[in-house]
């Protein structure tokens, strides 16, 4: 269950202050669940995701300091919506809790509600004010990618407690991202109830978005684009396309397990009913037949297993979405220096035309003098001085989007880089879970087909 | 009904000898049986079987004509028989070697059969000869005709839907093969049957087709006694212990049927999942070849997927050769049971009809007209055979799918031994990989924070904590001690 916090953690690392408490690792749970006997050290299941505490630090009023965050639980709420209509949604509790340097114990602080669409505008604003950063993927707004036994139902329970698994995770992405960490907003999404959205809105982010069209236009045009970002963008959408082809197949395989597995629960049933004509044959074939049935019914726990690994592969589907943006945040900025760069180019050409006397090229402007005659010498000097200090604007302007640029780079690439130390984590982790669970599987398999071959033998 | 009178000869030599025991050992509870239901006949039955077994010996019937034999030797044979039973086996076939002949007319496929005995009725020691499908089912039909008490295995269905399946294809002749192998091996292992002088026509004649011709001629006779017997008689009662057969054999065919659809639903089920699989496992590939440090990783997944899916493979044509054969084989099986029992109530009726006609010409004579007797005989011949014939079904039954639903199991666990060796065998690809990184991206200086501290297993407070991963010693930012202990997987 707790797949993402340990890495969380290890994200955290770098934070300025020491490294904080110590949670189950994800190995360690999938191990967990694989072991029986390691089963116990877990609190029962339903506080187990309590564990999967991260920790915030957060500078603020009170100085620096050490939360836990975790959502808690998931509430069904019918309400209002904007256009007073009766709706249905889901809300999550968030509980944080301070930690307290000297004993490492924790206490609550605070503990609020807030629904899906909360967390989208909280992402919404991180993008828009961190551009540079690959920011955590929300879990997905409706189920995909599932076997068809699974509900595609957003209020299915299921649904709804892997989409609260999904939301703690992010909220400890952020918190244990080293720039995310500190935002206010963020900050006042775990702590603030009331008001926050209207505090949100007064950043003004909306205004800041990128329009879609401006960034499309920009893919197109830019000319000189970064050939590390162009390669990131390539890898982006390999890396989008490879996981829902295998997302997509995943799930018919589970389909194609769940088959296997509960036709052979027919074979329960018939054991049953053919032990009952045969006399020395009778008890084994009536043992067998229940050791069938308990094959037939262990495929449910296996595939509901498998899903958390579909979701952490999910994570990473929607992460190279995340890749994309800073990718397209850059080919705009590209765009916006190449045409500053341009404008300027031309305002210079200009300039120069104006104070030789010479038009290299034809233009409107050539055309007019020599329509309606030659400007005075006085016109033709405040021109040039309009255009200079023009040019002297863009030259500053330039040189400050050049810097701009050159910083945005250096702090995406960073991040980028620690995106892929997190990815590479991750997913080995992910896989070597997964490769636990098909051990996990197997080893039921071969249990229950001894067991049942010792109901055999004896007939 | 035994055979047509000069081929039988011969054989119903040890048949009949055999068959004897039979009905001095079943007497006592035929009697208790028959005593329960309709009493009138059955007790006469009765009376007259006390009195049939006094005056067998002295050749009073035709079926004792040709066994001389007294109560005590027919015990002894009786003993020989359970032995042969037992272990002390003398005949030994065995069918291989398939070979495909292509002729003008038609092509086929003829089996070696190779035969070791060391019983008399064969002359030499050993006898290798070919034979096709139709000389199967030609003896199969002769064993019918001659041995009509008797249960004879079945002969895999012959027909088969041209195109559907390639009758030549390897798997299904050696399929064939297998339920061939296992028709003789049954008749071999059978009291009776084995004695049968057209099975050892079958394993030894070089000619087995002159042998066909010369039998033609006197088939049409038994063809009429045949037609004969299928009177509309309606059976006045199956004898309880009959009738239990007939429904054991209706459960039992039904629910055979029901693991045999089954059986092949999960076949068909997992070859699905094995299609699936097959997808499956080179999506890894492909990702692998976008990735660094993950592609090993991912590579190593994909080559799993893909020993699973042979496992996965090797599993269903398993079932499919063992499994399935063995289950159709029953099926059929219980389809001769019940024409067998079916035969056997109309040589009731045929009894109980006579029967019938001699209470209706009242108490003429004192004693009961031979030809009841005779009938009284062969129904008890009949009986008697049967239920040894079902008895040994039974044991075998007992024995075959107990070796085919172990062999089930057995597949199945090698099936998840397989994966499970595939699976455990990765995890060691999966956890060594940052290993192997961890140098270079500790020697940068850039590199704030450390990758590897934060796995830390047990962080109960107060607990030992452990570490999944190794951390280099000079980590500066973690606070655990560092060793370099790596996780293990159980």
């Amino acid at each position: 269950m707790e797949q993402a916090p340990p890495d969380l953690e290890r994200q955290w690392q770098p934070a300025p202050l020491e490294p904080l408490g110590h949670t189950d690792a994800g190995l360690q749970a999938a191990v967990g669940e694989e072991a029986e006997g390691s089963r116990d050290e877990v609190p029962g299941d339903g506080t187990e995701h309590a564990l999967g505490l991260g920790v915030l630090m957060t500078e603020n009023n009170f100085g620096l300091k050490k939360i836990e965050i975790s959502v808690s639980e998931a509430e069904k709420r019918t309400g209002r919506n904007a256009m007073n209509m009766q709706e249905t949604y889901t809300a999550y509790l968030i509980e944080t809790r301070s930690v307290e340097h000297t004993d490492g114990q924790s206490v609550l602080t605070d503990s609020l509600w807030r629904r899906y669409s909360e967390f989208e505008l909280l992402r919404n604003y991180l993008l828009v004010y961190y551009p540079h950063i690959v920011v955590p993927p929300l879990p997905e707004k409706r189920a995909e990618f599932v076997w068809h036994k699974l509900s595609a139902d957003n209020m299915d329970p299921d649904f709804v407690e892997r989409r609260r698994i999904g939301l703690e995770n992010f909220l400890l992405r952020v918190a244990s991202h080293p720039i995310l960490c500190r935002d206010k907003i963020f900050y006042l999404f775990l702590t603030q109830e009331g008001n926050w959205k209207e505090t949100v809105n007064e950043t003004g982010f909306q205004l800041k978005a990128d329009s879609r069209l401006k960034a499309l236009n920009a893919t197109f045009r830019v000319k000189n684009p970064d050939k590390r970002f162009t390669e990131l963008k390539h890898y982006s959408d390999e890396l989008q396309s490879v996981i829902s082809h295998l997302l997509r197949v995943r799930a018919r395989v589970a389909d194609r397990l769940y088959g296997v597995y509960k036709v052979h629960g027919n074979y329960g049933r018939v054991f049953s009913e053919w032990s009952a004509i045969e006399k020395e044959m009778g008890d084994g074939l009536q043992s067998a037949g229940h050791h069938m049935d308990v094959y037939a019914s262990s495929i449910d726990d296996i595939l509901e297993d498998e899903e958390h690994y579909a979701d952490q592969l999910k994570e990473y589907l929607f992460y190279a979405e995340a890749l994309r943006a800073v990718c397209r945040k850059h080919e705009l900025m590209q765009y916006d220096l190449e045409m500053a760069a341009q404008d300027l180019a031309s305002k210079k050409q200009q300039c120069e035309e104006l104070a030789t006397g010479t038009v290299r090229t034809f233009s409107l402007k050539g055309m007019t003098t020599k329509l309606f005659g030659q400007e005075t010498p006085e016109q033709r000097e405040a021109r040039i001085k309009v255009l200079e200090e023009q040019i002297n604007e863009g030259e500053q302007q330039l040189k400050s989007k050049n810097l701009e640029g050159r910083e945005f780079v250096k702090n995406a690439w960073a991040d980028i880089e620690r995106f892929k130390e997190q990815k590479n984590h991750d997913l080995k982790e992910a896989l070597i879970s997964y490769a636990v669970m098909q051990i996990s599987m197997c080893k039921k398999g071969i249990q229950v087909w001894t067991n049942a071959k010792e109901c055999f033998s004896k007939m | 009904m035994s055979g047509g009178p000069p081929k039988g000869l011969p054989s119903t030599g040890p048949h009949s000898l055999l068959d004897m025991p039979h009905p001095l050992a079943g007497s006592s509870s035929e009697e208790a049986v028959g005593g329960d239901s309709t009493p009138s006949p059955d007790l006469l039955m009765a009376r007259s079987f006390g009195d049939k077994d006094l005056i067998l010996p002295n050749g009073g019937t035709p079926a004792g004509t040709s066994s001389p034999a007294s109560s005590s030797s027919l015990l002894n044979r009786l003993q020989l028989d359970d032995d042969i039973d037992g272990e002390t086996r003398d005949l030994f076939v065995t069918v291989d070697d398939p070979k495909k002949h292509v002729c003008t007319m038609e092509t086929y496929i003829t089996y070696r059969i190779t035969t070791k005995s060391t019983r008399v009725e064969f002359d030499l020691p050993e006898y290798s000869v070919r034979r096709r499908y139709q000389d199967f089912d030609w003896l199969r039909n002769k064993l019918e005709e001659s041995q009509p008490t008797h249960l004879i295995p079945p002969l895999p269905e012959k027909f088969v839907v041209k195109g559907v399946v390639d009758r030549f294809s390897e798997e299904f002749v050696e399929t064939r093969r297998k339920a061939l192998d296992k028709f003789l091996k049954r008749i071999t292992d059978h009291p009776v049957l084995s004695f049968n002088e057209h099975f050892n026509v079958f394993l030894t004649a070089k000619d087995l087709n002159a042998y066909k011709r010369q039998g033609m001629a006197l088939l049409s006779r038994v063809g009429e006694s045949v037609k004969h017997v299928t009177g509309g008689y309606k059976l006045r009662s199956r004898p309880l212990e009959f009738a239990a057969i007939g429904d054991y054999l209706d459960t039992f065919a039904l629910k055979l049927g029901t693991i045999d659809r089954i059986a092949q639903r999960i076949i068909k089920e997992e070859i699905e999942y094995l299609v699936e699989l097959r997808e499956y496992g080179p999506v890894y590939s492909t990702w692998s070849a976008l990735e660094g440090e993950l592609a090993e990783p991912l590579e190593g997944v994909s080559a799993c997927i893909g020993n699973c899916s042979t496992a996965l493979e090797e599993l269903t044509d398993d079932m499919t050769e063992d499994f399935l054969p063995v289950l159709r084989e029953y099926i059929l099986y219980s389809d001769s049971m019940k024409s067998v029992l079916k035969k056997r109530d109309q040589v009731q009726a045929e009894y109980e009809a006579k029967l019938e006609a001699v209470a209706l010409r009242k108490e003429d004579r004192p004693k009961v007209p031979a030809d009841v007797e005779k009938c009284q005989d062969r129904m008890e011949c009949f009986n008697a055979d049967l239920k040894a014939d079902m008895e040994r079904w039974q044991s075998n039954k007992r024995q075959d799918f107990r070796q085919l639903l172990m062999g089930m199991a057995d597949k199945n666990i090698q099936y998840y031994e397989k994966c499970l060796m595939a699976w455990e065998s990765i995890i060691p690809l999966l956890q060594e990989k940052p290993e192997a990184k961890l140098a270079p991206i500790w020697g940068n200086e850039e590199t704030t924070w450390c990758l590897f501290t934060t796995t830390v297993i047990g962080g109960q407070p107060g607990s030992q904590p452990r570490i999944s991963k190794r951390c280099p010693s000079s980590c500066v930012h973690c606070s655990i001690v560092h060793n370099s202990q790596d996780v293990e997987i159980t």
